[in-house]
């Protein structure tokens, strides 16, 4: 629709990559100014591996790459997998890893051009007092836009380490923050560009998992989503990581459900009860505590199956 | 200056560093096979192949396909069809087209990487769905594409050219059909709307000048009324012409106006609040909106509630009387509850679009219409022009479910702009206006109260509808449970509630949906507490011919059969069957004419009418091509074009039921002209007689008009009206005087049966399979009425299971004005569809066929509903039954 659209930010250069998230908000006025766009340079495009079995990939590959890459699959099957499970084919082809990580919300009051919002220069959330059914269920922040970034889940609980053109290593937290700035997705500097992700070796006998729970079957972005990494071995969770999107302003470790399960047996009643911690610390807002009993229902989903 | 190799030319890119890949290619290039939908990734109607691979061109940037080779719709079937295209063909895989460039474009990559490295092995239709999961299609041709794709990876296209069922599909596969939006006039400029961006305001002032100043503006318009209220956000304002979109868009935000606001109210329970802020003042109720098919009679108003219309009634003291003696003596049989409904947007992938141009006075409107002709009589009153003078043309409609049948601003618009700038004007809607202001089928709220007798009939029956109409009026939902289950009385009460919300339109069926959703749920509550089979106690108390067949046909089921009780199930994932029937009434219209000639010894049928992927080409051609013993491509149909002889309007399900009577009295007619005027007669035993006559014929041309029904014999057919005693009378006269629109007799009918799983951990459904049976008379193409069943119950899966209108409390904004937000049935989503037709019924109409397009969509909801009863023991009274308030009830929690 028409009439002078709220933008995302005072005009300046957006870097653009793939342009899968940054042309629609192009398109609809939400953002404007200057565009650098991205080249690929030998070291921010592909998987590279270290000697150690370590991999790091280029912020400029495909989702799609990392998806069909079958030694990513072995080593770090949480990360394919949810390769594999974000978007659709043609947009995964395009999209790259490092404007996955650094896309903006999906919130539908930040899409609309004609609505003020936090991440657009206003004043307070719209949604949180609008409507907000899929917003958050961990209220971390004034904004209550859940981050939109499937891999950044993913890669949090890989431990992975970010290498920017300014910065040669930091955490998913460092770069996306606590939740608790809502004016933006990210905490790059405005001239950051993220060059690169390195994986840690994986650990022996690992495997892992990645669910979301939608309303359709396919190429909905996710009410709830989790990425779980285990080793089982003598029927007892030697190690476990579980991490969680589209629940909070930034991708959260289920620190009680892994408590629940670190050491214990490999047992239905231990899934359970696990997965039962997994909206522990929550404080859901009116329309989102559906969010939390998905995610219990997807964490003893996938915990049952790295059990078996 | 970069450039892309193209369909295996070169072409340039623009520097612009925003122009996108699809706008090169559709404006640029006029390579219009390729289609802009939803512009968000979602959609898919925009994928081409760079370098071999399936993208969305409509993310790409123009930029990025520097050095790459392109290939679009047109490039895949270049020099010979691919077998993708041969097998989307023959399988029907498509109805109105629009997604079909995209759907073809992957599945041809998609099966050629398979052929590649599984030979012609059978891809699972898993396999099938996660390959074509960035795909939508609102018309629901999924069935046909999964058979398609599974046929065309199999090897089975790989010579063969087919010969289609529908006769437009070789356009619509190579992506050579034209679209409205589609149409590019020499000179032509882009008109963009000005939208409210308030709930209710008046615009005190509106200066147009600073647009007009512009470089390359050449018309600004206001589209005001002359209240000069707007009553939603999105309502029009103003509208500009310019050399293109960019530059149109800055011209909007230039215009510069004051207004004053008002107070406003958003939604069906703000709106009803007694002192809740006005929307439509006495004097201007004309102006809102119409929901429903016919024109809406008189009834009362208080604030913003409009109603109740109870005509349909039938002794409602009595039914207000039993009930509240059953509810103080606890009488278990009575069931009283509330369902709801969401609102539900059309969302036609192809816009709501309009290109005009004037030649002298006269005027030549392409739009996007389900009413080529009435629209030409509509822009010939408000123009003042004669009916010579304005030309409607639509070859090809991108869907339109009720949304397109009326005289739309997007029209008014574009002719205004036209006539301002001397040059012709296209406006289309973008996909936020799609989903936001072209409108919708009301959400609801209905009350129902159900009493049988102790000894099993059916007593008394109460429903209380409220719908919310937005800034329309005439919703017809009560009403309609008059028609069905006949009782010993009857409280029907429709109501209105209008509010600053845009309006409401008619949608498939307008009204049947809910009621069924409400009614069929009730029926089948009863069932359980009456201890009976829900099928065996609608034989009972639903004494329709049309539809005792159909149970017969469900109860033998095996599915029906089989199916466990819920106490039965204890475990994750829970399955059930459930049952639903659903009517909508047989409507044809009076006038309707059909041109039949011979030219040049080739067969010509027309009329002003227009396929919006129901069919209507194909049923005439099949019609007349049976008929002469030929083959339907060997008839040349015309339509789409208001000059051609008065068609129908494609609503109402009355496409068929109106064409094909006058057609076959025109082939009489036409038979009678070419023995007269041969020279000499074919020879005996020859096996294609008339293909000899008419190639020997000279020119003839001969037109008939649709007749009247003959008086029906078979017991129990009759007009459902004349069941609803005098009222039902004067409303059909009503609807015969004001709308054009007769109905006929016999009920089309459809029963359901769907199974479910349930998956009770992540509150998802998984529909396992659905039986359609549909009674609607003798098929007349049998490939297009199944994929007209099929979408239709896959819109309806859509209805009760994803699809919902989002919008903000506070100022009515529409959120889900995306494709990701408003969530339509995906190929993944679609079960296994059998489809039963039922071809009795209609002998007192000619050639024995009544429409489809409605009737099939009504049951689905409450079918699936009643079958997540069985599974799980819950009974859902909402609609979507989406992950969020099924697992709520699942947990016995209340949902937002
Ligand atoms: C239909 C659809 C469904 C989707 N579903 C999902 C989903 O389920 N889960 C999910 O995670 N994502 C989903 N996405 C989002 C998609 O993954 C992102 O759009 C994509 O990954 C962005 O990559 P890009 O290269 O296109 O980034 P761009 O659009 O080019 O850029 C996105 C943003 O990132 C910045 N940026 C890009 N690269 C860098 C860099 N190297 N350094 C610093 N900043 C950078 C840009 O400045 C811009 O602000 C979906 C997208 C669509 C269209
Ligand atoms: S138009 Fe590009 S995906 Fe819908
Ligand atoms: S045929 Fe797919 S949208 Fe109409």
């Amino acid at each position: 629709m028409t009439s002078a659209p709220m933008t995302a930010s005072a005009p300046r250069a957006e870097f653009r990559a793939a342009g899968t998230d940054l042309s629609e908000r192009r398109r609809s006025g939400v953002s404007k100014g200057p565009l650098i766009d991205l080249a690929a340079a030998p070291d921010t495009i592909g998987v590279t591996w270290g000697a150690d079995g370590a991999a790091t990939i280029g912020a400029l590959t495909s989702i799609a790459a990392i998806g069909a890459d079958p030694r990513i699959a072995a080593a770090y099957p949480g990360i394919a997998a949810s390769a594999l499970g974000l978007a659709t084919p043609q947009v995964r082809h395009l999209a790259t890893l490092g404007g996955n990580l650094a896309q903006r919300s999906r919130c539908w009051y930040f899409r609309d051009p004609h609505i003020a919002c936090l991440k657009k220069g206003g004043s307070d959330c719209p949604a949180r007092t609008g409507n907000h059914l899929y917003s958050v269920a961990f209220d971390l922040g004034p904004c209550v836009a859940p981050h939109p970034s499937t891999m950044a889940a993913a890669l949090l609980g890989y431990d992975a380490s970010i290498a920017t053109s300014q910065r040669p290593a930091i955490s998913i937290g460092e770069l996306l923050g606590d939740g608790s700035n809502g004016t933006s997705d990210h905490a790059l500097a405005s001239d950051e560009m993220i060059r690169g992700v390195r994986l840690p070796a994986p650990l022996p006998g690992e495997r892992a998992l990645y669910k979301r729970a939608i309303s359709r079957s396919h190429a909905e972005w996710p009410l709830a989503e989790v990425c779980a990494r285990a080793v089982v071995s003598s029927g007892t969770f030697q190690f476990i990581r579980i991490t969680a999107g589209g629940i909070a302003p930034v991708p959260l470790r289920l620190a009680a459900c892994e408590a629940a399960l670190q050491g214990k047996p490999a047992s239905a009643a231990v899934i359970a009860e696990a997965a039962r911690q997994a909206g522990s610390g929550a404080n859901p807002l009116p329309m989102t505590g559906y969010k939390l009993d998905l995610l219990e229902g997807i964490v003893h989903d996938v915990l049952e199956r790295l059990a078996m | 200056m970069s450039t892309m190799t193209i369909n295996g030319r070169l072409a340039p890119l623009p520097d612009d560093p925003d122009a996108l890949l699809v706008d090169v290619i559709r404006d640029d290039l006029d390579l219009t096979g390729t289609k802009l939908v939803c512009g968000a990734g979602v959609c898919g109607a925009c994928t081409v192949l760079v370098d071999g691979a399936p993208v969305v061109s409509c993310l790409m940037p123009a930029r990025a396909a520097a050095n790459t080779k392109v290939t679009t719709v047109e490039g895949i079937g270049a020099t010979q069809l691919h077998p993708v295209q041969k097998a989307f063909m023959a399988h029907d895989a498509l109805q109105c087209g629009f997604c079909t460039p995209g759907f073809v474009v992957e599945a041809a990559a998609f099966c050629d990487s398979w052929r590649r490295d599984k030979g012609t092995a059978i891809p699972s239709r898993e396999e099938i769905g996660a390959a074509l999961s960035g795909h939508l299609c609102r018309c629901g041709a999924y069935d046909g594409i999964f058979n398609a794709v599974a046929a065309a990876c199999a090897g089975h296209f790989d010579g063969v050219d087919p010969n289609p069922p529908r006769v437009e599909a070789r356009q619509k596969v190579t992506g050579s059909a034209k679209y409205t939006v589609d149409i590019r006039h020499d000179g032509q400029l882009e008109g963009v709307l000005l939208r409210s961006p308030f709930p209710h305001a008046r615009i005190t002032e509106l200066d147009l000048a600073p647009a007009l100043a512009l470089p390359d503006v050449s018309a600004a318009v206001s589209l005001l009324g002359d209240d000069r209220m707007v009553r939603y956000v999105g309502d029009p304002i103003a509208a500009v012409a310019a050399k293109d979109r960019k530059t149109a868009l800055a011209a909007i935000a230039a215009i510069k106006m004051t207004s004053e606001c008002l107070p406003s109210v958003i939604g069906l329970d703000a709106a009803r609040k007694p002192d809740s802020p006005v929307v439509f003042e006495k004097s201007s109720r004309k102006k809102a909106g119409n929901v429903s098919e016919g024109a809406g009679g008189p009834a009362p108003w208080k604030g913003n509630v409009r109603g109740p219309t109870a005509a349909f009634s039938q002794k409602p003291k009595k039914v207000r009387s039993w009930v509240e003696s059953a509810r103080q003596a606890h009488d278990p049989l009575l069931f009283e509850a509330t369902f709801r409904t969401a609102t539900q947007s059309h969302s036609c992938l192809e816009p709501h679009a309009a290109v005009a141009r004037f030649d002298g006075d006269s005027l030549t409107v392409h739009v996007s219409t389900q009413a080529v002709f009435h629209l030409m009589e509509l822009i010939a009153k408000r123009y003042k022009l004669g009916h010579d003078k304005v030309r409607v043309i639509a070859d090809h409609v991108g869907g339109g479910f009720g949304s397109k049948a009326s005289f739309g601003i997007e029209t008014t618009a574009a002719i205004d702009l036209a006539r301002a700038a001397k040059a012709p004007v296209r406006v289309a809607f973008d996909r936020h206006e799609e989903l936001s202001v072209t409108g919708y089928r009301p959400a609801t709220e209905i009350a129902i109260a159900l009493l049988p007798f102790e000894q099993g009939d059916l007593k008394a029956l109460s429903l209380t509808a409220h719908a919310d109409t937005g800034a329309a009026t005439n919703s017809t939902i009560a009403a309609l449970a008059r028609l069905i289950y006949p009782a010993q009385a009857k409280q029907l009460a429709d109501y209105d509630v209008v509010s600053n919300l845009p309006p409401g339109a008619p949608f498939r069926g307008p009204g049947g949906p809910p009621m069924a959703f409400a009614l069929e749920q009730a029926i089948d509550e009863a069932a359980l507490r009456m201890k009976l089979d829900p099928i065996a106690l609608r034989k009972r108390w639903d004494p329709n011919p049309n539809r005792q067949r159909l149970y017969d046909w469900a109860a033998g089921l095996d599915v029906w059969r089989n199916r466990k009780t819920s106490a039965a199930q204890t475990g994750r994932y829970r399955r059930g069957v459930g049952v639903a029937s659903g009517y909508w009434l047989y409507l044809w219209q009076p006038g309707v004419k059909i041109e039949l000639k011979v030219e040049g010894g080739r067969l010509i049928a027309s009329t002003a009418t227009q396929d919006i992927g129901q069919g209507s080409r194909t049923v005439i051609a099949n019609t007349v091509a049976h008929e002469f013993g030929l083959e339907p491509h060997d008839v040349d149909v015309r339509i789409g074009d208001s000059r051609l002889p008065e068609g129908p309007g494609a609503g109402g399900s009355r496409s068929t039921a109106s064409v094909i009577p006058p057609t076959l009295l025109a082939v009489q007619k036409l038979k009678d002209a070419i023995e007269q005027n041969a020279r000499r007669k074919p020879v005996a035993g020859s096996n294609a007689p008339w293909r000899e006559m008419i190639a020997a014929s000279p020119d003839l041309c001969v037109t008939s008009v649709r007749p009247e029904d003959s008086k029906p014999t078979a017991p129990g057919i009759r007009s459902p009206l004349k069941d609803a005693g005098f009222m039902g009378m004067i409303f059909g006269w009503m609807l015969r005087r004001f709308s054009n629109l007769a109905v006929g007799a016999g009920v089309p009918s459809s029963v359901q049966v769907i199974e479910v799983e349930v998956d009770t951990w992540l509150g998802h459904v998984r529909v396992l399979n659905v039986q359609t049976g549909i009674a609607v008379g003798k098929i007349a193409a049998p490939a297009l009425a199944r994929s007209q069943a099929t979408g239709s119950v896959i819109q309806g899966l859509g209805y009760a299971l994803y699809e919902a209108r989002e919008t903000d409390p506070r100022s009515g904004s529409v959120l889900s004005a995306g494709m990701e937000d408003y969530r339509i049935p995906g190929i993944a989503d679609t079960p296994a569809i059998s489809v039963h037709f039922d071809e009795a019924g209609f002998d007192h109409v000619l050639g024995g066929s009544v429409g489809i397009g409605e009737v099939a969509t009504v049951p689905t909801s409450p079918a699936l509903a009643n079958a997540i009863r069985n599974a799980t023991g819950i009974r859902l009274t909402e609609i979507p039954i989406r992950p969020d308030r099924l697992i709520s009830a699942l947990k016995g929690r209340t949902a937002a």
